[in-house]
């Protein structure tokens, strides 16, 4: 008999306990005029923000790498962004690696045949036989001892998708130390900047060094489809060569008749190996005397030894080169080991025609660490030249706050002067190479004036980090009077040090939980709220059970 | 060997928490260390020693000459791995000098890397050969007194993770390291199953309920 009267208790408390927001709507205005508004009850305080770990936004340049310095007879320029190339790396490629001397060659940490530079061929005064040695690395792969990745390279903070890079030829480990999991700093996303001169005899050899077939292929790059010997030169597994496998070696010759920005990337099951970072600008410079070039730029950026022709017109010159990330794709090569299983993963099970991405890259980071290494920094009153390459799956739309931009170059060919576009919002589709032509003159067009400018891709998932803003590929453009010594700029809005945290983009930080006193912050959750849930929880699973002890009963 | 797996444990879990606590600014230091080295493009030998005895060593115990053969070829035998080595462990006596000649027979780089040395002999506590495509580095280290396993690998990226991982025991050693091939299982394990296992797992749960229903109620009539 009791469990007729326990079946109506729990009616009656699982009645007590719904919500009065989830009743409808009707019940509650019936309700309202009978009873009248509801009583005040204060909603539930700001919850205490949690205490999350900053990195440091500009880490001091204990090198003093940042300086203007002139290393075996090279006038490296000062780089004025807060984390900037390793300058005895930059000198030893002005120079050659088989020129310098074994202490440039120790603080650079290239081997000594990573770019060999040959004979002067036309005798004007700069090498014309350049031979570039190119490795395989990959970026936060996998291990058989811990779930933790290897060769660790982070884009953003907490942010580490598993990367293939093509990586100037180095001596030692590949991490920082034995100790460090980090990756050396040259060893990075994305794969170098490649610069040679029209009419130079170019010789690039793959060393695939990695445990996966690879080529190069030179996209827009004048080069024969078979070398001399009748031996591919393409890079196209399906038409022009065998893949390079593991362990194996490969020399890519050409003589590019043409001058032009460019871009080289790996043609071995391209939907996957390109998008995994293994593609690079290629630049070919017009022929000057005297042009000693910076054969390779690590992680694209400023361009610390512009060549000849550049700097004839330019006061400094930058490679932006832009990459989306799906993290299904990267992170595959973190879930196993075994070199059968992630091919199948990677290149049978991946589908990249389901694929969304959810990072954006410019030179191989996203914001915040875009602000410490790929700033365009500049004065009033120059010509700055941004080669930009989209290597990415989707077009991008940059846009240049404060500026209008003139687009000088497509593909690596030149504009005819009346055909020059100046805008503020340029398109770069999918392998798309374009010069800009940055000037600051304050006209009310190229420049507004002075301040730090936002430089980003305006299609809006392109500002995320994973759909968390600020993040993906912002940037600025920065006049020299908005930097602070260290490099960081003097900007006057929210404090940058919640943006440094991982907690942020593992989306557990209110975007404004310190403004207006806690206003827009994180809400503790209702007590009361979720007594009286759990009480209706618990009746109506007495109610099951009393329904299913009946029908039973009345079983024969 | 249940020991000594938990202890391999621990030390990994050390290892761990010991990485996100190092700081970006020590990172830029790091890359300038001075070691006794010789490069060429042939390659390098770092922190070679044929005459100096660790502190706890009265004299030499004896010399040994290794030669290791290193090539996408050595890997042939260890399913899952793409770079090898000839070898994958090294027995040696305490106190012995161990002259090795590492030869390459890839077109890529490789390194034989030993750490955990006294550092006081070897800066990094490692020895280290890197031969260039083609080429053979040779070197030489003296081991101290005690038991102990030392790691010994190439660093190059994903190389020792793909196969290029060996031990170098010294007088009885010190247990066995995860992830040599031919001697240890990896720490972490790959799962090969087939690709309908939950098809397979349904139908074998499904035909359990059945068999023992039909066993219940043969027993009951």
């Amino acid at each position: 008999m009791y469990t007729r009267w326990l079946f109506f208790l729990s009616i009656l408390v699982a009645l007590m306990c719904f919500p009065l927001q989830w009743y409808p709507m009707a019940l509650r205005l019936q309700l309202g005029q009978w009873l009248g508004a509801d009583e005040y009850r204060a909603p539930p305080m700001a919850k205490i923000a949690a205490d999350t770990t900053t990195e440091l936004p500009c880490p001091e340049d204990l090198l003093n790498w940042r300086d203007a310095q002139t290393i075996a007879g090279v006038d490296v320029r000062h780089s004025p962004g807060c984390i900037v190339d390793n300058p005895n790396a930059v000198a030893a490629f002005v120079r050659g690696t088989n020129n310098v001397s074994q202490q440039i060659l120790m603080a650079s940490g290239l081997t000594p045949d990573a770019v060999e530079k040959g004979r002067d061929l036309d005798g004007d005064g700069d090498p014309d036989e350049i031979h570039i040695r190119l490795e395989v690395v990959e970026l936060n792969g996998g291990s058989p001892e811990s779930d933790l990745p290897t060769t660790q390279y982070a884009i953003a903070p907490g942010i580490s998708p598993g990367f293939w890079v093509f990586a100037p030829k180095m001596f030692g480990m590949a991490t920082e130390n034995f100790e460090s999991s980090k990756a050396r700093s040259m060893l990075r996303l994305p794969s170098p900047a490649i610069r040679v001169e029209q009419g130079d005899i170019v010789k690039i050899t793959l060393e695939n060094s990695h445990y996966m077939p690879h080529t190069i292929h030179f996209h827009g790059v004048d080069h024969p489809f078979v070398d001399e010997d009748g031996e591919g030169n393409d890079g196209v597994p399906v038409t022009s060569e065998k893949p390079v496998l593991p362990g194996s070696s490969r020399t890519y010759n050409m003589q590019p008749r043409q001058s032009g920005t460019m871009f080289y990337h790996c043609h071995v099951q391209p939907h996957v190996h390109i998008m995994m970072g293994l593609q690079g600008l290629f630049v070919v410079e017009e022929n000057r005397p005297n042009n000693w070039l910076q054969t390779l730029n690590v992680g694209a950026g400023h361009v610390r030894v512009p060549s000849v022709a550049v700097t004839e017109k330019f006061d400094r010159e930058y490679d932006l080169q832009y990459l989306d990330i799906d993290i299904d794709l990267n992170n595959r090569i973190q879930k196993s080991n075994d070199p059968r299983l992630i091919t199948r993963d990677m290149h049978r099970r991946y589908d990249i025609t389901d694929a969304k991405s959810d990072f954006f890259t410019l030179n191989g980071r996203s914001f915040p660490y875009t602000f410490r290494e790929s700033l365009v920094v500049t004065k009033p009153d120059e010509h700055i030249k941004l080669r930009i390459v989209n290597g990415g799956s989707t077009g991008i739309a940059l846009h240049t706050h404060g500026h209008k931009v003139t687009a000088t170059h497509y593909d690596g060919v030149e504009a005819k002067p009346a055909a020059r576009i100046t805008r503020d919002v340029v398109w770069i589709a999918s392998a798309q190479r374009v010069d800009l032509d940055l000037e600051t003159t304050n006209d009310g067009l190229h420049s507004y004036g002075s301040g730090i400018w936002l430089l980003h891709d305006h299609q809006e998932k392109g500002v995320t980090n994973d759909g968390i803003g600020p993040g993906g590929n912002v940037s600025a453009i920065v006049y020299e009077n908005y930097l602070q010594e260290n490099g960081w700029p003097k900007t006057q809005g929210m404090d940058f040090n919640k943006f440094f945290t991982a907690a942020y983009y593992r989306k557990e930080v209110p975007v404004w939980g310190d403004l207006l006193n806690g206003k827009f912050s994180d809400v503790e959750f209702d007590l009361w709220m979720l007594i009286r849930l759990l009480g209706l929880g618990l009746s109506l699973g007495v109610m099951v059970a009393l329904v299913i002890n009946g029908i039973n009963k009345r079983r024969p | 060997m249940v020991i000594i797996k938990i202890f391999c444990v621990l030390c990994i879990l050390a290892l761990n928490f010991s990485i996100p606590v190092q700081a970006e600014t020590q990172s830029m230091q790091d890359e300038h260390h001075h070691h006794n080295m010789t490069l060429d493009s042939s390659g390098l030998v770092m922190n070679s020693n044929d005459n100096t005895l660790p502190q706890d060593c009265d004299k030499l115990s004896r010399d040994y000459n290794i030669k290791v053969y290193a090539g996408t070829k050595y890997a042939a035998d260890y399913p899952g791995t793409v770079f090898g080595m000839d070898q994958h462990e090294y027995q040696v006596e305490p106190c012995s000098r161990i002259t090795v000649t590492f030869v390459n027979e890839d077109e890529v780089r490789h390194q034989w890397m030993i750490h955990g040395l006294p550092r006081y002999l070897y800066p990094g506590g490692m020895f280290h050969l890197e031969a260039a495509g083609g080429h053979s580095q040779t070197g030489t280290f003296i081991v101290p007194s005690d038991n102990k396993t030392y790691l010994v690998h190439c660093d190059m990226s994903q190389h020792m993770e793909k196969g290029m991982k060996a031990q170098l025991k010294v007088g009885k050693g010190s247990g066995d390291l995860w992830a040599i091939p031919g001697v240890s299982k990896g720490f972490i394990q790959d799962i090969y199953i087939p690709e309908e296992i939950w098809i397979y797992l349904m139908m074998v749960s499904i035909a359990g309920v059945v068999i023992t229903t039909l066993l219940i109620s043969s027993k009951r009539s």
